[in-house]
């Protein structure tokens, strides 16, 4: 059975490649879908840019660091806002944006005098804020402007900043994952291993990979804080630019999303011998079982079971609600890669639920081979997917919820469908115990909500109508 | 010891473990034989090496997988020490077929990461 051409494809064959559909006594050596490959001409993609990729998922996290975007003013404010990462300290990464704002004439004449300006000025309206981030964009890129020279400038002439590079153009990569390479490997290669924090503890740790979505990063730190393991550097979430610079003081690199920042966890392990332990902070299991191996790592194994006990005793109870009036439910997880490894069985086994189709938008390989490994027979695994795609796949197999980003969630809410927000969640956050309870709860109200079904009923007229799409 | 028994332990590992499934052909080589090698110890009964940082590391993973495999399979506890060995060495083998040997993934041989 295997690779699935979708009648909707049926113009651009080349499609099978990226849609499989497992059946029992199939595994990824048979079938491996294309992916990480770029989106096929015909074919409107769900995907993001390569600098967004850098920005709005890593870069744009930290709490301590101004992003300057080196181009129009659109890159800026499209990968402002977009995602909820707060911080503890007055979430100053969402506050503001900033931009060198190029017009026509900067792209004739060239901007780094525009770029070298616009630095001095936003130090200046900033003068507690030390770091920056500056990141070269499609146009910038295509006339050469040279923004590791100017950054260099401006850091001899202000010797108390540091200014970290990103020359990652949105046309760089097929997807935003060439924009995690590229930043990863920059960061890794330029800034880490330059100065050093206190030690405060005997167990130290990377985590890696959680960007404090609606607060994640904070609701674990409470963890590690009762298991006295020091965290060296959140890659990124609620981090800040110096920790990052320390990443290489840890004993071990704990990776949640090893699709975004499994760069960098391999080359802590390469250049500085730092072992990587990959884990699942999503679902109560997996949790638990993160929780042990690090604390097996770390010979503290006895914290762990009583801080398990602890959060099983005050969080299990409301789980269970959930999943005794979840069970059955059918979900499609549409997200960008790896939520589609960490899900599948956290909502089956933690929840009852069902996980009917699955489509990522810039998972590699890797990442369908993690997710067929995991996923169940009939279930349908997508690489790239598009709109018209969508559609017919939900003809197909019928979710009752779809976890997806708010673009396609807007067009399955036209379908009376219910969407959560995958990417920056409804009410988070949704990692550890407590927010696995959130997820189960966003869950349960979109799946029992009646407001879809009633929005389907047209009151206007004599008797229900059945709205209809324009393509219909 | 028979196949169906390695099958149920190869089906654990590709469900729950991650560490498989790293970045290149190396790493998960790496993983493979150091935790496989830490879980035969266990389930001989003897505590394996933790003094370099990727001995920790592999005890770690070997640890959780040995605990499930004692749970989920307890004719695993019944075997002789030879019937463990051989079990492992077939898990070992299964692994290394399907996620680097068999592999379709383009990535697992990149020079870099």
């Amino acid at each position: 059975m295997p690779m699935v051409l979708l009648s909707c494809d049926k113009d651009i064959p080349e499609r099978e490649k990226h849609v499989y559909l497992k059946v029992d006594g199939e595994d990824s050596r048979d079938f491996l879908p294309v992916s990480n490959a770029p989106t096929i001409p015909g074919t409107l993609s769900e995907r993001g840019c390569a600098f967004c990729g850098a920005k709005l998922v890593i870069g744009g996290v930290l709490k301590d660091t101004i992003q300057m975007i080196h181009g129009p003013i659109g890159c800026a404010y499209d990968t402002w806002h977009t995602k909820r990462y707060p911080t503890d300290n007055g979430h100053f990464n969402m506050k503001y944006v900033w931009s060198t704002d190029m017009k026509e004439s900067h792209i004739v004449f060239g901007g780094e005098k525009r770029l070298e300006k616009s630095i001095h000025e936003a130090f200046d309206e900033m003068p507690d804020v030390k770091r920056m981030m500056v990141y070269t964009t499609c146009p910038t890129a295509l006339i050469g402007d040279d923004i590791k020279a100017v950054a260099k400038k401006v850091m001899a002439e202000r010797p108390d900043v540091d200014i970290f590079t990103v020359e990652c153009p949105g046309f760089a990569g097929v997807s935003q994952s060439k924009g995690h390479h590229v930043l990863n490997i920059g960061w890794i290669n330029e800034k880490v291993g330059g100065i050093e924090k206190e030690i405060t503890s005997e167990y130290t740790m990377n985590f890696i990979g959680d960007f404090n979505i609606q607060g994640d990063t904070q609701l674990i730190q409470k963890y590690w804080d009762k298991l006295g393991i020091q965290v060296i550097a959140h890659f990124t979430g609620n981090g800040t630019y110096d920790d990052l610079r320390c990443m290489h003081q840890a004993q071990l690199n704990v990776v949640n999303c090893a699709r975004s920042s499994g760069y960098i966890a391999n080359e802590l392990k390469k250049q500085y011998g730092i072992p990587r332990l990959d884990i699942d902070s999503w679902g109560f299991n997996y949790m638990a079982e993160g929780i042990r191996k690090i604390c097996a790592f770390f010979g503290i194994e006895e914290r762990g079971e009583a801080l398990i006990a602890e959060e099983t005793a005050k969080w299990k109870p409301q789980l269970d609600w959930y999943k005794e009036r979840l069970k059955g439910a059918k979900m499609a997880i549409w997200t960008g890669g790896p939520r589609l490894w960490h899900w599948t069985k956290s909502v089956e086994d933690d929840l009852g639920i069902q996980v009917v189709a699955m489509a990522s938008k810039f998972g590699h390989q890797e990442d369908f081979e993690k997710v067929i490994a995991r996923g169940q027979a009939g279930t349908y695994y997508i690489d790239d997917g598009n709109e018209l795609e969508f559609f017919e796949i939900i003809d197909l197999v019928r979710p009752d919820v779809i976890f997806t980003g708010p673009r396609v969630g807007e067009l399955v809410k036209k379908l009376h469908i219910p969407y959560i927000n995958g990417h920056g969640y409804h009410n988070g956050p949704y990692m550890g115990f407590e927010g696995f309870v959130n997820l189960a709860r966003d869950t349960y109200n979109a799946v029992h909500n009646p407001l879809l079904k009633l929005a389907a009923t047209d009151i206007r007229a004599a008797k229900s109508a059945v709205f209809k799409e324009a393509a219909e | 010891m028979s196949q169906q028994q390695i099958k149920q332990l190869f089906d654990y590992v590709q469900e729950r473990c991650l560490w498989q499934f790293h970045s290149r052909s190396w790493d998960r080589k790496e993983n493979i034989d150091g935790i496989i090698a830490a879980a035969t110890d266990l389930l001989h009964n003897s505590h394996p090496k933790t003094g370099a940082p990727m001995d920790k590391l592999f005890y770690a993973d070997a640890k959780t997988m040995v605990a499930d495999f004692r749970g989920r399979f307890p004719w695993i506890n019944e075997l002789e020490p030879t019937e463990i060995t051989e079990l492992m060495t077939g898990l070992k083998d299964a692994l290394v077929d399907h996620t680097i040997t068999k592999s379709l993934n383009h990535e697992l041989n990149h020079s870099l990461y």
